[in-house]
């Protein structure tokens, strides 16, 4: 039940995940966050399984950093989303699959690109413009479709993410308080409020 | 719905005279939900050599780096490239490995051997080898695609006319599947070189 | 005194010298040469091999030189067997790299996993260092061309032109005479400046003129040296082993610097 997309232009990615923590009926939090920082210029977002969110995304994130350590060089944003996968696609025909939807996002210093990796809980992969996990991209996806171009702009990013808003408030039954809205691109990553979209 | 239709595929090889030709869609879903639609489904082995993967996608990416690896480190050891049929018996053990717990991907080769002779072979999920003459179609719209090959197709065919009856054969066949299509990538292999196309469908 | 040192690896003697080591460095020093010349646009690899009989058997194309992944060309001197199960090795690593990262694997990280096995034998105990010493000509993304050096104790450095093997003394100090340096430029960012003016042409000119001097027969021939190179084809790394024609047609054309030695 989480919401989570994202949308990338030439040298940008824009993000959203949703803050909410629920379990069955209820509402347990509304301030968490659920993306995880694993370079400067790479992060990703998790949803599925709440333990096994947590669990899999810091063991990613521990192993991501420890390359850095040994190899005093950051893995590329396409290196990063392989070995996800690789591990994710380990770890499903193991005695302990984890349930985790990813989207990660990241900024190639050397190619000079963004890049998004869609990955599902059974490790498919997919570089894509524009992505987004679980109901709200059976909302999501047409608006995207309709609005997206190859050339966009933070700018416009921004704009489709705000109606992207529109609709999930207007057509979704869940109600997301509040968003964790990140933005990767040359100068690295950063947060935004959602009055500063 | 079984797993082997969870995110839908076309793929489709044909034989032809002193030339062969892979084609796949490019489509990529859960279910009714298209996510991607450049999605890869066939694999440069060699110069002379395809794989395509229709199936589950986890398992197209999981598989084609294996085979990679295993077929760069043949080439190192051996100092030559694969042959198509070496790679197909290499393809078949690696799926009859996991024959309790199967990879979802139903493989087709195709490629030139050493002779310039076409071959074309596809297996099932725990690697049984079919090998044919003809055609080899898998896929969510492997039905739709027997249909088609089995009226197109004809022997000896050149490399021209074997990638205009692949092309319809493929596109007239994910027309009708609902699980498939967004457009497609034809490889001819040719004695010369491999000649690849990206054709646009009906984008929908 | 050194007898009781010797029976193993794992034990320093008093004057904290490791002799198994040190003999499997002797052991290098007597086998064939193996000479690495880095250029701007390449990298230029040269093997001697030692005691060809006519009756031997030429089934093996190269008992010197190895392709260690898409990406590095290696040269051995010492044991050819000792050299096998390494590269073995090294070419699994690199695949499993390839595999986990989808990506080919730094030349470095190749050369330090590789160091890292032939250390391990020098330290656990009843086990034999390994007698090799490797030569890696490699290109990546991050560093361009590099040329490593490593030996029987794990250590490895990177070299613009190198040598191992027998009189090894002799062609690092000519390598060090005629290899062209660049003069001091600022490098960009991301870019190990590779420090060379020399071309390809030059690279394999200099090899040339360093085999004849150091290789201890009558003529330089097909029959006792390999050949390889490392250039970028279409922004990719390839890798060229040399038939034994194009190494006659490479000696011949620099006959030049090859004829001082034979007059000598």
């Amino acid at each position: 039940m989480d919401a989570q997309f994202a949308i990338a232009g030439r040298d940008f990615v824009i993000s959203v995940t949703d803050k909410g923590v629920m379990s069955s009926i209820l509402k347990m939090k509304k301030n968490q966050d659920k993306t995880c920082q694993l370079s400067s210029h790479t992060f990703m977002s998790v949803s599925g399984e709440p333990g096994d969110t947590s669990n899999f995304s810091e063991y990613i994130q521990g192993n991501v950093k420890l390359y850095s350590v040994r190899n005093s060089q950051d893995l590329s944003p396409s290196e990063t989303a392989n070995f996800i996968r690789g591990e994710l696609a380990d770890a499903l025909r193991s005695r302990s699959p984890s349930h985790v939807n990813l989207l990660v996002a990241g900024y190639d210093k050397g190619a000079g690109e963004a890049a998004l990796y869609w990955i599902d809980y059974l490790s498919a992969m997919a570089k894509v413009p524009f992505a987004s996990h679980g109901y709200c991209g059976y909302f999501l996806y047409a608006v995207m479709d309709r609005e997206y171009t190859p050339d966009i702009t933070l700018d416009g990013a921004k704009a489709l993410v705000k109606k992207c808003f529109e609709v999930l408030k207007t057509r979704f039954v869940i109600d997301f308080a509040d968003y964790t809205i990140k933005v990767v691109d040359r100068d690295g990553t950063r947060e935004l409020r959602q009055d500063e979209l | 719905m079984s797993i082997m239709q969870y995110n839908g595929s076309a793929i489709v090889a044909m034989a032809g005279k002193d030339c062969v030709a892979i084609a796949a869609d490019k489509r990529l879903g859960q279910r009714a939900l298209t996510v991607d639609t450049d999605f890869q489904k066939v694999f440069p082995i060699t110069d002379r050599t395809y794989v395509g993967l229709p199936g589950l996608a986890t398992d197209v990416k999981t598989l084609y780096d294996r085979f990679r690896m295993r077929v760069n480190l043949y080439k190192h050891r051996e100092e030559r490239t694969i042959e198509p049929k070496t790679f197909s018996h290499l393809v078949s053990h690696m799926l009859y490995e996991r024959r309790f717990g199967p990879y979802f991907v139903e493989p087709i080769i195709a490629g030139l051997d050493k002779n310039d002779k076409p071959y074309i072979c596809g297996m099932d999920l725990i690697g049984c080898l079919d090998f044919a003459k003809d055609f080899i179609v898998g896929g969510t719209a492997s039905d739709n695609l027997y249909g088609m090959c089995e009226s197109l197709w004809e022997p000896d065919l050149g490399p021209n006319d074997l990638f205009e009856t692949i092309s319809q054969a493929l596109l007239a066949a994910v027309d009708r599947d609902a699980l498939s299509g967004w457009g497609a990538v034809v490889h001819i292999i040719t004695p010369e070189g491999v000649i690849t196309r990206d054709i646009k469908g009906r984008m929908d | 005194m050194a007898r009781r040192y010797d029976s193993r690896t794992t034990i320093f003697s008093p004057e904290g010298r490791l002799y198994q080591v040190e003999y499997a460095m002797e052991a290098i020093s007597h086998a064939g040469t193996v000479i690495g010349v880095l250029s701007k646009d390449g990298i230029v690899l040269a093997a001697e091999r030692q005691a060809t009989s006519n009756l031997l058997e030429q089934s093996l194309d190269n008992e010197k030189i190895y392709e260690m992944n898409d990406n590095v060309v290696a040269g051995v001197a010492g044991h050819a067997a000792d050299a096998n199960t390494l590269i073995n090795q090294s070419r699994a690593i690199a695949q499993r790299y390839l595999l986990k990262y989808d990506s080919p694997m730094p030349v470095e990280q190749l050369v330090r996993r590789l160091c890292d096995m032939k250390q391990g034998y020098t330290q656990y105990g009843g086990l034999r260092p390994f007698g090799v010493s490797f030569l890696c000509a490699g290109w990546d993304s991050t560093f361009g061309f590099q040329l490593y050096q490593s030996d029987p104790a794990g250590n490895y450095s990177s070299w613009k032109a190198a040598c191992i093997g027998e009189n090894y003394s002799n062609a690092q100090s000519i390598l060090k005479q005629e290899y062209k340096d660049e003069e001091k430029e600022e490098a960009g960012p991301n870019v190990r400046t590779v420090g060379s003016q020399m071309t390809m042409d030059d690279a394999l000119k200099l090899t040339c003129q360093v085999l004849s001097k150091t290789i201890d027969t009558a003529k330089l021939s097909s029959k006792k040296l390999e050949f390889a190179t490392i250039t970028l084809k279409a922004g990719k790394p390839f890798i060229h082993v040399y038939t034994s024609t194009e190494i006659d047609e490479v000696l011949k054309k620099y006959e030049s610097v090859i004829k001082p030695a034979d007059s000598q």
